[in-house]
C-alpha cells in the first residue's frame, strides 16, 4: 500500500476511535474543515482503509413570494374570499390580485364565468398546494405546483458519513507515525542533523512537473556544425566570404560563357552595382576567348568586361574557393566553405531562394580523380552514408566530373551533390599548378535525408515547437 | 536539360543490340533515365553533348560502349554543286549561315521523330532558344537552286508550315503559333531574314518558321539543311550534329557553297595528348595502348605515337572537346568509375575554423546558455518588415534586388531583429514565453557583416530582463560597453538603451513599442536586443 500522508494518518487515528461519523464531527476533532476531511477520506477510501458514503437529500423551502402567500393565502383564495356567491367581472377586476386569481379559480373549478358574471360552484376545498404552502418540507404532494409557480424552491444537500474498514483498523492498530510532515529542509536542519528525525513529506514521484525547454542551437545549425567538424577533422581550412560578388568571380572565373543560361536574369539575383575587375582579369578574358595558355580552345567570341563587373547575390560559394586559390596558389590547399547562396526561385516545399551549400577543394602535387573519390567516400562515410557510388556527370567548371550517390535505407541510391576536378581554364589564370579537386552539395538535402524533413521552409520559418521538440542529440549510432 | 526519346525498335536496328542491354548501360555513358515506356525510353543527356540528342547519336555511342564497334566513323563529303548567296544586309540581323545537302535519306516515322527531337534539343542547348542558332530542314526536290539568304521586307508573303493560306512576315509574327513564340528574336529589325530559291519560292523565315512548300515527309529522299544564327561556331555544331546523325542512318552528305566557300567538311580535328598527364589526372595505371583502346571505345580515333604520346582524332560532332582533360574524362568513363581505387592523399594538413564562424559559435553558446532558442530566418526580406513595421528609417546602404521573385523578398536584410519579431508572429499560437535569437549575415552596400538579435515575449517581458541578458552576452564576449538612452522608435521611450562600444553605437535593447507589437499582430510585451558584431570583430582583431 502507498504510504499515507500526515493528514490521512490523523484521520485514521480519529476514525479508529469513533468508527463512524460525519465529516463535520471529524473536522472538529482534526481542527480542519469538513471539505478537507472529505478529501482525506477519499484518499483513504481509495486505499481501502476507510469508506465514504455519500447521501444526497432534497429539501424544499418557500420563496419570498411564497412566504407572503403562506400568511395571506394564495391569490385565488384571497379573491375567492372577497365576494359572496357571485360578482361581475368588472367589479372583481378592482381586486389587485384578480389577474392572477381568475385563471386559477377557473382551473381549480371554484367558479364559472358566464356573460360577465363570476359564480361560485361550491365550497372551494383546500388543495394540496395550499397544504404544502403551510409546511413545504413535509407536505410534498402539492410541491411541484408551487415550484412551477415560483413559490417554492428545491435545495440539494450532500451529506457524507465516514467509517473505518477492517483493513483500516488493522493498519491503525499496527501503529501509525504521527510526527508532523516537513516539506522543505532548512539550513539548520541539515547542519544539525535534525533532518534525520523529520517526517519528510513523500512525493508522487511519477508526477511530471511543468516541462522546461533548454536554450538550443537550431537543429539545422547543429547539422551544419557537424559537417564543419568533419571537414575540420579531415584537415580542411574554413573559408567565409561576402554574399555580394561580381559576375567575374561568380561566373567568368568559373569559365561560364557570358551567354550561359545560368547567367540569365531569371535565375540570378542581379544587383544595381558593379565591382572593378581584379588584377590579371585579362587572363580570364584570354581563357574565354581562345583558351589562354592552356590546351583549351576557349568559347570563342568576344569577352565583355562590363558584363563581368555586374554584382550578383552569389549563386554558389565556388567563387570564394577560386579567390582562396588565387590568394593561396601554393600546394597543399585543403579548404571548405558552408554558406548561404541565392537563386531566383519561388518558395515552395522543396525550393527556397536562399539555401546553404557546402563546398570543399583540395589542391596538391599528386592529387587525382581517384583521390577526389577518396575524399567523397571519407566525407560521406563520416556523415553516416557508408555506401557511396559514382556516376559520370556534367558540371560547367569541372572536368572530369562525377556525381556521387549514397545509399539511404528506404530510399535506395540518392544523388547527393556534385564533384570534379576544376577545369584548367578555371585554375590556370591564377597560377595554380596542380589539379584542384572540388565537390559541393546542398546542405538542406542532407537535412532532408538525415532529419526526415519534408518541407524546407521549416528551416527558415521555423515552428518554435519543432525546435522545442527536436532533441539536441540525434542518431545515437554515430 | 534535354530529354531525348529513344524508340527501342529504331535503336535496336541502329545498334544491333537488345532493349534490356540498352536500358542497363545507357546511364554509364552519362545520362539519367527519366521514364521507361512500352515502346521507348526518355533519357536526359548533358547539355554539353549535343551528339547524344538523337537516336542515331546514342546508337553510335552505345555501339562503342558495348564493344560492337570502335574508333571513329568516317563522314565523306562530296560537292553538291548547289550554292547559297548571303545578303550583306543581314550582317546586323542574323549574319551566319550553315548548310548541307543530305541525299538518299530513308525517313521512317521514327527517323522523322528523331530528327525533330534532335532539332528541338539543339535549339534549346546550342541555339539558346533559337536566338543563337535556328535549324530548318527542307525537301530539296521541291525547290530550285541556287538559294538566297536575304534580308526581306516585312510584307513579303508565303505559306508557312502547317497553314494553307499565304501570310506576310508581320502577320506570321502576330498570328502563327511559332511566330508568336519567337517574335522577340526579330521584331526590332526593319527587315527579316528569309531563304528563297532561284524561282523566288520561300523555303524559310528563320528563326521563326519554314514554308509549307518544302515540308519533309516519309516520301522525302533529299534534304537541304539550313542553320542560321549569330555565332558561327554554334551554327556549325548544329550542322555537324544533324549531318552525322543522318549519315549514321545511311544518308550521304554533300557540301554547299556559301558565297564561294564549301561546307560542311565534317572533318575530325586532331589533338595530341600526353598519356602521363592523363594517368596523373585520373590516378589510374594506364599504358598508351590502353588509352588508345579506351578512346576507340568512346568513338575517337586514336593512335599511340610513343609511350607517352597519343594522337586523338576528335569527331566533328564532339563540340564539348575543348581541352585535353575533356578527352581524359572519356578515358575515365570507358575505364569505369566503379573501377577506380578511391584513396586519400598522404600529405598532412591541419584544419582551422574561420574566425567569424568561431565568433558566431561563441555567441550561440552564450545565448543558448541563457535559455534562447536559435532561429535561422531568411536574409531576403522586404522594406515593410525591415523598416515600416519597425517604425524605423531605411538604412542608406540597403541592397535592393533588381528583379525580385516575390513582394515578400525584395531586399537583403540590414538588421535581424525585424525577422525575429516576424518569427514571433509566425509562432503566435505557440505557448509563451518564447525566447528566440538569430545570428548571421547582413549586408550594407556590398559589405557583408554579422549581427545577432534576441527577443523575449511573455506577460512579464521587460527592460531589466533584456538588459541582464545583453549584459551577460557582452561580459562573456569580453566587450566593455556603456549605455546611453536610445532614440530608436522601435522601442518604448524611456525603456530603450543604446549599447556604446569604443564611443560608437554597436547595438540597442529595450521594450518593443506596442505599435510595433501590433504591426506584427502580436499582443504580449516583447523585450529585445540587437548587436552589430563588427564591434566584436574589431576587438578580437578578426
Amino acid at each position: 500500500m502507498a504510504e499515507l500522508t500526515y493528514n490521512e494518518k490523523r484521520l485514521m487515528v480519529v476514525l479508529n476511535t469513533i468508527k463512524e461519523a460525519t465529516p463535520e464531527v471529524i473536522a472538529g476533532e482534526l481542527n480542519t474543515t469538513a471539505a478537507a476531511v472529505v478529501q482525506f477520506a477519499h484518499l483513504c477510501a481509495d486505499k481501502g482503509i476507510a469508506s465514504l458514503d455519500r447521501t444526497i437529500t432534497v429539501s424544499y423551502s418557500l420563496t419570498t413570494e411564497g412566504e407572503q402567500y403562506a400568511t395571506l393565502g394564495l391569490p385565488e383564495r384571497q379573491v375567492y374570499a372577497s365576494f359572496q356567491n357571485e360578482i361581475s367581472m368588472k367589479e372583481m377586476q378592482a381586486h389587485p390580485l384578480s389577474r392572477i386569481a381568475i385563471g386559477w379559480m377557473k382551473k381549480k373549478g371554484w367558479v364559472t364565468i358566464e356573460k360577465g358574471l363570476v359564480k361560485k360552484t361550491g365550497d372551494a376545498p383546500e388543495g394540496a398546494d395550499e397544504v404544502a404552502l403551510r409546511d413545504p418540507d413535509t407536505n410534498r404532494e402539492g410541491i411541484p405546483e408551487l415550484v412551477k409557480r415560483g413559490l417554492a424552491e428545491e435545495t440539494e444537500t450532500t451529506t457524507y458519513r465516514v467509517a473505518i474498514t477492517e483493513t483500516g483498523k488493522a493498519l491503525v492498530e499496527a501503529g501509525i507515525d504521527l510526527r508532523e510532515e516537513v516539506g522543505t529542509l532548512t539550513r539548520e536542519q541539515i547542519l544539525s542533523g535534525d533532518w534525520k528525525d523529520l517526517n519528510l513529506r513523500r512525493y508522487s514521484v511519477d508526477k511530471l512537473p511543468k516541462r522546461i525547454i533548454p536554450g538550443k542551437v537550431h537543429p539545422y545549425q547543429r547539422l551544419i556544425n557537424e559537417m564543419r567538424n568533419v571537414l575540420l577533422e579531415m584537415g580542411f581550412i574554413e573559408i567565409y566570404g561576402d554574399v555580394v560578388q561580381s559576375s567575374f568571380w561568380n561566373f567568368d572565373a568559373l569559365f561560364q560563357p557570358q551567354d550561359h543560361p545560368a547567367r540569365e536574369m531569371q535565375d540570378t539575383f542581379y544587383l544595381d552595382s558593379t565591382t572593378p575587375l581584379p588584377e590579371n582579369w585579362e587572363r580570364v578574358r584570354d581563357v574565354h576567348e581562345h583558351g589562354g595558355t592552356t590546351s583549351s580552345v576557349g568559347w570563342g567570341g568576344t569577352w565583355v568586361p562590363a558584363k563581368a563587373q555586374t554584382n550578383v547575390l552569389r549563386t554558389h560559394t565556388t567563387g570564394l574557393s577560386i579567390q582562396y586559390l588565387k590568394d593561396h596558389p601554393d600546394e597543399p590547399v585543403k579548404a571548405f566553405c558552408i554558406g548561404r547562396v541565392y537563386r531566383r526561385e519561388a518558395i515552395d516545399p522543396t525550393h527556397t531562394p536562399e539555401f546553404e551549400q557546402l563546398e570543399g577543394i583540395v589542391m596538391d602535387k599528386d592529387v587525382s580523380f581517384r583521390h577526389l573519390m577518396g575524399f567523397l567516400k571519407e566525407f560521406y562515410g563520416r556523415m553516416g552514408f557508408e555506401n557511396v557510388r559514382f556516376r559520370p556527370a556534367y558540371f560547367p567548371y569541372t572536368e572530369p566530373s562525377v556525381e556521387p550517390e549514397v545509399y539511404v535505407d528506404g530510399l535506395g541510391w540518392v544523388e547527393l551533390g556534385g564533384a570534379g576536378i576544376f577545369r584548367e581554364e578555371v585554375t590556370d589564370p591564377w597560377g595554380v599548378k596542380y589539379p584542384v579537386l572540388a565537390w559541393g552539395l546542398g546542405v538542406s538535402r542532407v537535412a532532408m535525408l538525415k532529419m526526415g524533413l519534408r518541407d524546407l521552409r521549416q528551416l527558415y520559418r521555423s515552428d518554435v515547437d519543432w525546435i522545442r521538440d527536436t532533441p539536441m542529440m540525434q542518431g545515437g549510432k554515430d | 536539360m534535354p530529354i531525348i526519346k529513344l524508340p527501342y525498335k529504331y535503336l535496336e536496328t541502329l545498334t544491333g543490340t537488345d532493349r534490356d542491354t540498352i536500358i542497363d548501360r545507357v546511364p554509364m555513358i552519362g545520362a539519367d533515365i527519366e521514364r521507361i515506356e512500352e515502346d521507348h525510353i526518355d533519357v536526359e543527356f548533358f547539355p554539353d553533348r549535343p551528339d547524344l540528342f538523337s537516336t542515331e547519336g546514342v546508337a553510335r555511342a552505345m555501339q562503342g560502349f558495348l564493344g560492337l564497334k570502335s574508333g571513329i566513323n568516317e563522314y565523306p563529303v562530296t560537292p553538291s554543286g548547289i550554292s547559297f548567296r548571303v545578303d550583306p544586309g543581314l550582317a546586323e540581323i542574323r549574319p551566319f549561315l550553315g548548310s548541307a545537302v543530305i541525299r538518299n535519306v530513308s525517313l521512317t516515322e521514327e527517323a522523322i521523330e528523331s530528327l525533330m527531337g534532335l532539332q528541338e534539343a539543339l535549339h534549346w542547348a546550342v541555339g539558346r532558344g533559337r536566338g543563337k542558332v535556328a535549324i530548318g530542314v527542307h525537301d530539296l526536290d521541291t525547290v530550285t537552286p541556287p538559294f538566297y539568304y536575304q534580308a526581306a521586307p516585312r510584307d513579303r508573303a508565303f505559306v508557312p508550315l502547317d497553314f494553307e493560306e499565304e501570310m506576310n512576315l508581320e502577320e506570321i509574327l502576330e498570328r502563327h503559333p511559332k511566330g508568336m513564340d519567337y517574335a522577340h528574336l526579330v521584331r526590332d529589325y526593319a527587315q527579316f531574314p528569309l531563304i528563297t530559291d532561284a524561282k523566288d519560292n520561300v523555303l524559310s523565315f528563320p528563326p521563326i518558321i519554314n514554308g509549307e512548300l518544302t515540308k519533309v515527309t516519309t516520301a522525302t529522299r533529299n534534304i537541304l539543311l539550313d542553320c542560321t544564327g549569330t555565332d558561327m561556331k554554334a551554327v556549325m555544331t548544329a550542322v555537324n550534329n544533324i549531318c552525322t546523325a543522318l549519315a549514321d542512318a545511311g544518308a550521304t552528305i554533300e557540301s554547299v557553297e556559301i558565297d564561294g566557300t564549301p561546307m560542311p567538311s565534317l572533318a575530325p580535328s586532331i589533338r595530341t595528348v600526353s598519356v602521363d598527364e592523363c594517368r596523373r589526372l585520373l590516378g589510374i595505371p594506364l599504358t598508351a595502348d590502353e588509352m588508345v583502346a579506351h578512346l576507340q571505345t568512346m568513338r575517337f580515333g586514336a593512335v599511340a605515337e610513343s609511350e607517352d604520346v597519343v594522337t586523338v582524332t576528335v569527331p566533328c560532332y564532339r563540340s564539348d572537346i575543348m581541352h585535353d582533360w575533356d578527352i581524359f574524362e572519356d578515358v575515365a568513363i570507358s575505364y569505369g568509375f566503379e573501377n577506380f581505387d578511391a584513396a586519400l592523399p598522404e600529405s598532412f594538413t591541419t584544419g582551422k575554423p574561420h574566425p567569424v564562424m568561431v565568433m558566431m559559435d561563441g555567441v550561440r553558446e552564450i545565448l543558448a546558455g541563457l535559455g534562447f532558442l536559435e532561429m535561422m530566418p531568411f536574409t531576403l526580406t522586404n522594406e515593410r518588415v525591415l523598416y515600416t513595421a519597425m517604425q524605423r528609417e531605411p538604412n542608406p546602404g540597403l541592397l535592393r534586388l533588381q528583379r525580385p521573385i516575390s513582394e515578400e523578398q525584395t531586399v537583403m536584410r540590414t538588421d535581424i531583429l525585424p525577422m525575429l519579431v516576424e518569427t514571433l508572429q509566425i509562432n503566435h499560437h505557440r505557448e509563451l514565453p518564447q525566447r528566440l535569437f538569430a545570428i548571421g549575415d547582413c549586408v550594407e552596400g556590398t559589405e557583408t557583416f554579422q549581427k545577432v538579435a534576441a527577443v523575449s515575449i511573455h506577460t512579464e517581458a521587460d527592460f531589466s530582463e533584456i538588459y541582464a541578458c545583453t549584459d551577460a552576452l557582452m561580459r562573456e564576449m569580453q566587450i566593455a560597453y556603456e549605455i546611453e538612452e536610445s532614440e530608436d522608435p522601435a522601442f518604448i521611450p524611456g525603456r530603450r538603451a543604446d549599447i556604446i562600444v569604443d564611443g560608437k553605437k554597436a547595438g540597442v535593447f529595450g521594450e518593443i513599442n506596442p505599435d510595433v507589437i501590433r504591426a506584427f499582430e502580436l499582443d504580449a510585451p516583447i523585450c529585445a536586443m540587437e548587436i552589430d558584431l563588427r564591434c566584436v570583430q574589431a576587438r578580437l582583431c578578426l
